[in-house]
């Protein structure tokens, strides 16, 4: 993916969450945000999702760029997929239907064609049985692996993960980065947010570190999490790998 | 001590255990009993003697009542959905004539006695407008007053449709259109069924205000048989009987479709 962010600034009444952040990267397959809470990484992320729009500056994320109208933005999100922390799924459709609807309505797929890719889906990642079980039915790790499919069923130009893991039971953890890593491995585009250290240094090409409205550190995972010299980054580090 | 067990076994509800059927009879015979005598005992005072005979002749007028009350109901609640439904949406509007009028007209028509309406409704709006078939103008006041009370039951369903779901419609690439048609209206009509059955169940009985702008509907009906019989109760305990083969059926299937809706979210 190739990403090019040009003095992008955005606030939420006086609160300025993102002051004049600058980033460029390209070639890299999977970028992972990590930061302390209220730092701006949803904000960066759902800005980079086409979900918000920025008050000044610039993004272009491979060949788009997101200074555009509604309607454009609607078009760019049609072509990316996005998992939240959780109840992605809705309630009155069973997974089968929920991985329907957006190839249906926003993909403009024949719905009998859009069915058996929603099977055949969810077939891949072992969860055919659960095909037309409601999301109260199902298991918080369940019901995100089959929000994860949603996201991938449209064959999304870049998928984008906030916090994937953190609302869930702790046993439900592993079965959810798993998948992730699955599609990492098929050379899916990925940028996400994540608390999971261990996991942000497997997965990531390149790590972000945000904090107070910019970008505090970055690199390779193996240069930001082992060798940091920013004092800012190590006291992060040390707080949330106390307990890991 | 067996007296004591008898009753314990008969009356009181073991936690996690199924009450046996002969035990619900035998407590709906005695609470049947009760009311019985409590009545008999009333009436034996008041030496009333019913005369059945006199109400019997006028039967088809109750009857045409019933059926006119069950139409007027019918009518009102179809029109007062529709209306109800655009007045939730018009509160979402952001043109604020619009959701300043729909705020207003929900509050006003809340806020006061159907009654005052009707009478406001019949006598100047529908005279002015020169409205003057009565039944219409009934379902027309009904509707009106229902339909500020289901577009609230609707405002709420909507509400209800939490916004970590309309996100995520809208990272799908939803349009907005789409998303209510897809996301919200679904939810809303399983959430607002129950309350919505209870809304037909109080527009048959407010129904009976009508009235007083000489609906012949079922109230109407007998009070125009206890003014030709003098027969007071006879007139009225059909009345009662009549709401409640009504009303009884409508509150058992709410109660269904809110144990459904229970177990289904
Ligand atoms: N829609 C909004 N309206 C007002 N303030 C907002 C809004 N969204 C975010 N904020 C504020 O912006 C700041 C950054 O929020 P953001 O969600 O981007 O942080 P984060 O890094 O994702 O934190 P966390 O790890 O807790 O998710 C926070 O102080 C938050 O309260
Ligand atoms: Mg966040």
């Amino acid at each position: 993916m190739r990403l090019k962010i040009d003095k992008l600034t955005k606030s939420y009444g006086d609160l300025t969450v993102l002051d004049k952040l600058d980033l460029e990267i390209k070639d890299i397959n999977s970028l992972v945000l990590i930061g302390p809470s209220g730092g701006g990484k949803t904000t960066l992320l759902r800005l980079l999702a086409g979900l918000e729009q920025p008050d000044s500056g610039s993004i272009i994320v491979n060949d788009h760029n997101l200074d555009c109208t509604e309607e454009e933005l609607l078009t760019y999100r049609r072509d990316v997929g996005m998992v939240y922390q959780a109840y992605n799924l809705f309630p009155h459709l069973d997974a089968l239907e929920n991985i329907m609807l957006p190839l249906v309505h926003a993909q403009q797929i024949p719905k009998k064609e859009a069915r058996e890719q929603a099977l055949s889906l969810l077939e891949r990642f072992n969860l055919a049985e659960h095909a037309f079980k409601k999301p109260v039915a199902l298991s918080g790790g369940q019901q995100q692996r089959i929000a994860i499919c949603r996201a991938v069923a449209i064959k999304p130009e870049i998928l984008f993960f906030d916090e994937p893991t953190s609302a869930l039971d702790p046993e439900y953890t592993s079965e959810v980065l798993d998948l992730i890593e699955e599609l990492r491995e098929d050379t899916m585009e990925l940028i996400l947010v994540t608390h999971e250290m261990g996991f942000a240094h497997n997965a990531a090409d390149h790590v972000l570190f945000i904090s107070d409205g910019g970008i505090i550190a970055q690199g390779p995972p193996s240069e930001l999490f082992e060798q940091t010299k920013n004092e800012r980054v190590k006291r992060f580090f040390d707080k949330v790998l106390k307990y890991n | 001590m067996k007296l004591n067990k008898m009753f314990s076994s008969l009356m009181i509800e073991k936690k996690g255990e199924p009450v046996s059927w002969f035990v619900r009879l035998t407590n709906i015979l005695i609470l049947v009993l009760l009311f019985y005598g409590l009545f008999s005992f009333g009436f034996s005072r008041l030496s009333y003697t019913f005369r059945w005979g006199s109400v019997w002749k006028y039967r088809n007028n109750l009857i045409d009542g019933f059926i006119m009350t069950i139409l007027l109901s019918l009518a009102s609640l179809v029109l007062s959905v529709l209306l109800g439904f655009l007045f939730a949406i018009a509160q979402k509007s952001r043109i604020l004539l619009i959701r300043y009028f729909s705020r207003a007209y929900i509050e006003v028509i809340r806020g006061t006695p159907l009654l005052v309406q009707i009478l406001m409704f019949f006598y100047v709006i529908a005279n002015a407008a020169g409205l003057n078939n009565r039944y219409i103008a009934g379902v027309l006041i009904m509707s009106i007053f229902a339909s500020a009370y289901i577009a609230e039951i609707i405002r709420a369903g909507i509400d209800g449709v939490g916004s970590t779901q309309l996100e995520t419609a809208r990272s799908i690439g939803l349009t907005k259109q789409q998303t209510y048609r897809h996301i919200v209206f679904p939810q809303v009509i399983t959430g607002v069924l129950p309350p919505m059955a209870g809304q037909l169940a109080s527009l048959i009985k407010d129904s009976s205000l009508l009235s007083i702008i000489a609906i012949k509907e079922f109230t109407m009906a007998a009070r125009e048989v206890n003014a030709n019989t003098f027969s007071t109760l006879e007139s009225y305990i059909p009345l009662a009987i009549g709401y409640l083969i009504l009303t009884l059926p409508i509150s058992y299937v709410t109660k269904k479709l809110e144990r459904r809706y229970f177990y289904e979210t």
